[in-house]
């Protein structure tokens, strides 16, 4: 145990005297992304990045826990709102990396960046023996009776984003819609892969409201589903990129960013099927403009966090 | 010579202060004082509303306790008669077996529990060979407590079967001499003598079904089942975090173990279970005879519900193509495990990593474990019920809690020098975690060894140590080696407290599969589940075998 100790002690010591030229990066998912970003970087700058990949959730907390003496100095998170929360509280540092010019405004602010952008859809098994759906109303109807799955809204941010944008879309008829779905037995297992994995399988058929870019990439890797944008409008959500005001290292914090919105850093997220940030820059996928975007006021929104998931758990999960 | 004691009881009160003590600390800060991690201390108690609002907090300490009493009775109906016929009886391969009810632990709950969901929902595995399936057993109620059950019951297993190897069947046969029948003599005299180590393991079976989520999660949350851990992990599981809810909700579950703990503790120290009193006697083993092959049914019965249906579902699919490609041989395909072996992958990084986390933690839960053990059933003095108590909290307290606790307490700024965002972290938090298993089951080994060993060797010119040494260690040894191994099971695959602690750019196998399950690359996370199994139960067998080739009548274990 003392040899242990002290040889923590050891490279503790050397990690906080190397810290100089290492930057250490908190990011919600694709891995994979945050890997490969940190190996191009590191081949481009010789600056290590030292990648800490989990859920959002996962993130938030530790940023949460660590937050009187903070260890990231760039984070990635799934979830604007997040973004906008850290601001308010001041958290963040301003920057707008040259780089972002090509990104919408509706995606930059002065302190934090879209990295990428998902939609959200329905995922529809084809080998399902059920007909493909066009609309997210189409699943109300009988032939989709105990064969829809949704994400969680009180776990998946994107879930509760999309209950909340059709709400602006539809009104009070979004109540109506998931009061039929739930009539319909539509399950509501847990966050976004425990929706997406019994349509995979086969036990279900449609998800309602998934995660685009993943099932984009399991279709390339040859799983019999498809990604359906219901012409009707969806949310998309835009992953922030932001630097925190604690860091040690903000020469190599904001030349990180740079990298991830450059060209060759775009390349890399739009090679995980998600839609660039950069309008410049093609996607593998349909993009922004392709799809008919609800807008959501994110501040309202976030207001009614709490009323929108009690009401969500009234009308469908604890019917 | 009291010295020697006084040294040994504060040593231990240290390292349990240090392990478990401060990061529960820093959880109950945290509950009470909603901008602690802030390091403000506005608003105290201002968050205990929500124990008092949330009207289905009622119902969710009933179905947590449900669960936790079904999943009791399923590890007795699971682990209770082949743990007892393996203290008792010549199990041909008994080795073996032992090798084999480990590998529940080898495998991450929620990976279980995906592999179960895989196998049995409508159109799964099951379906797929035979044309039906068990989606309705499997997504209930009884679906989450048999799921946890076959990840829990070789805990009842490992504690039984240790304690009668050492009751042996002289008890018994004493009882036979007076008449009495073999039944009779087991249920009134073999049995009850085992109660101390029955009660240690339910009450570990306990706090892990009240902490767990992934099952319930996967399998009932469809059906609107709710445990108090749901709300924990809510409060977790996406923006706005809260911190301090998901501490509040933490401590609820503390006291509910401890109330456990203390029904535990009256049963196991109301009346003397010593069976061990160093007597000359004979603890050969019984024969079989003719009941050799039903007894052998029985094991591999159990073996195929609890660990080859699991694993052959784990395997299956690391080898699927696509998983909506079905089972077909034109689906099988290896290219899953190839981002494994790649030069340079992480994976590897990973495999050596958990390696010598699960090393190093099997060892320090084992000495500090068993000092916890030696004091709290041999020493003096009050505190000792307390550090009994302490022990078993980290199994109450859901592991990203915990993590978050040891983050407050380990990442203060206050500090001169800190082991956070070190490798050693991971390692104070997994012995942390894994200290409640030596603990549990060296107390009960203890309670079965007469204190007047010790003594007859103090009253022969030993010292304190020396009688520890050459007596009571020797005669704890083999409920710590089964510990160790069950520590070096679960810590080379513990998840949430590794996600939330290992440093930045550090990999354990946990975080490696959880995060290729979260890409959507479900056989890739489970291909490097099945790798970390493979290597891990092929150690234990090793380990296993050659103890059994050392012979030493200590190790008979």
């Amino acid at each position: 145990m003392l040899r242990t100790t002290s040889l923590a002690a050891t490279i503790s010591l050397i990690t906080s005297l190397a810290h100089a030229d290492t930057l250490t990066f908190y990011t919600a998912g694709p891995g994979g992304l945050a890997d490969a970003l940190a190996e191009a970087f590191e081949a481009e700058t010789g600056i290590t990045v030292n990648v800490f990949q989990a859920t959002t959730g996962q993130v938030m907390a530790r940023l949460e826990a660590e937050e009187s003496n903070p260890q990231a100095d760039v984070v990635v998170s799934a979830s604007w709102g997040s973004a906008v929360d850290m601001y308010e509280r001041g958290l963040l540092m301003e920057y707008l990396s040259p780089n972002a010019a090509e990104v919408p405004d509706f995606l930059k602010h002065s302190h934090y960046v879209a990295q990428g952008i998902s939609a959200l859809a329905m995922v529809w098994n084809a080998q399902s023996d059920v007909p493909r759906p066009a609309e997210w109303t189409d699943l109300t109807d009988e032939a989709y009776r105990d064969l829809v799955t949704m994400p969680d809204p009180a776990q998946s941010g994107s879930a509760f984003d999309l209950i909340a944008g059709l709400e602006v879309a539809m009104g009070d008829e979004v109540w109506d819609l998931m009061a039929a779905l739930a009539e319909n037995d539509m399950i509501v297992p847990g966050p976004n892969a425990a929706a997406l994995n019994p349509v995979l399988q086969g036990a279900k058929a449609v998800v309602f409201g998934a995660v685009d870019y993943i099932s984009y990439a399991q279709a390339a890797g040859g799983e019999t589903i498809e990604v359906i944008v219901p012409e009707s409008g969806t949310v998309i959500a835009p992953r922030p990129m932001m630097i925190l005001q604690s860091t040690r290292n903000p020469e190599a914090a904001q030349a990180f960013v740079d990298f991830v919105l450059s060209e060759a850093g775009q390349e890399l997220v739009a090679s995980t099927w998600m839609m660039p940030a950069r309008a410049d820059i093609e996607g593998l996928r349909p993009g922004i403009n392709d799809l008919n975007v609800i807008e959501v006021d994110e501040d309202a929104v976030a207001a009614r966090r709490e009323e929108i998931i009690a009401r969500f758990n009234e009308t469908v999960t604890n019917r | 010579m009291l010295r020697a004691q006084s040294v040994l009881t504060i040593l231990a009160a240290g390292a349990l202060l240090v392990l478990v003590g401060l990061p529960v600390l820093f959880i109950l800060l945290q509950a009470v004082f909603p901008e602690f991690a802030r390091g403000s201390f506005a608003g105290a108690f201002s968050k205990l509303v929500i124990l008092i609002e949330n009207d289905r907090l009622l119902m969710q300490a009933r179905n947590t306790l449900m669960l936790a009493f079904s999943v009791m009775l399923g590890c007795l109906i699971f682990g209770l008669p082949i743990g007892v016929l393996r203290g008792l009886f010549h199990i041909p391969g008994a080795r073996i077996w032992d090798v084999v009810f480990l590998i529940p632990f080898l495998i991450p709950p929620f990976i279980a529990a995906i592999a179960w969901m895989m196998t049995l929902q409508p159109r799964g595995y099951l379906f797929q060979l035979v044309g039906f399936d068990m989606g309705r057993f499997l997504f209930s109620f009884t679906g989450v407590a048999f799921v946890m059950t076959l990840n829990l019951f070789p805990l009842v297993y490992f504690a039984v079967s240790r304690a009668l190897e050492m009751v042996g069947g002289r008890f018994a046969s004493a009882a036979r001499v007076h008449g009495a029948r073999p039944l009779q003599a087991f249920f009134l005299i073999t049995l009850p003598l085992s109660i101390p180590a029955i009660a240690a393991s339910l009450l570990i079976v306990f706090a892990m079904s009240i902490e767990e989520f992934g099952t319930p999660a996967a399998l009932a949350a469809r059906t609107g089942f709710e445990v108090l851990v749901t709300g924990i992990y809510t409060r977790l599981s996406d923006w706005p975090i809260d911190l301090s809810g998901a501490a509040l909700g933490s401590i609820m579950l503390m006291a509910m173990v401890l109330a456990a703990f203390t029904s535990q503790n009256w049963i196991a120290t109301r009346r003397s279970y010593i069976s061990q009193t160093g007597k000359p006697a004979s603890l050969e083993k019984a024969d079989l005879g003719p009941w050799r092959w039903p007894v052998l049914t029985l094991f591999a019965l159990v073996a195929l519900i609890g660990v080859v249906i699991p694993l052959a579902a784990i395997a299956v699919t690391s080898f699927m193509g696509t998983i909506s490609g079905g089972l077909n041989w034109a689906n099988f395909d290896t290219r899953h495990y190839a981002p494994i072996f790649r030069s340079g992958s992480r994976a590897t990084q990973a495999l050596v990593t958990s390696g010598w986390l699960a090393v190093l933690t099997a060892l320090a839960t084992a000495v500090i474990g068993g000092l916890v053990a030696y004091i709290v059933v041999r020493g003096t003095g009050r505190g000792r019920a307390v550090m009994d108590g302490l022990s078993i909290l980290p199994n109450a307290i859901p592991a990203i809690v915990l993590a978050v606790g040891i983050i407050l307490a380990w990442n203060s700024p206050f500090l001169p020098l800190t082991l956070y965002g070190t490798a050693a972290i991971l390692l104070i938090a997994y012995i942390g975690i894994l200290l409640p298993y030596p603990i549990r089951y060296a107390v009960a080994r203890l309670r079965q060894i007469s204190g007047s060993l010790d003594d007859a060797a103090r009253v022969a010119g030993a010292s304190q140590m020396r009688a520890l040494r050459h007596i009571t260690l020797p005669l704890m040894a083999p409920s710590l080696i089964a510990a160790m191994m069950l520590v070096f099971a679960i810590a080379s695959r513990e998840l949430v407290a590794s996600i939330m602690l290992a440093p930045a750019g550090m990999r354990t196998v946990g975080t490696f599969v959880f995060a290729q399950f979260e890409q959507g690359s479900v056989q890739t996370g489970m291909a490097m589940s099945m790798i970390a199994i493979t290597i891990t139960s092929g150690i234990l067998l090793a380990v296993n075998l050659w103890l059994a080739r050392q012979g030493s009548s200590a190790f008979s274990g």
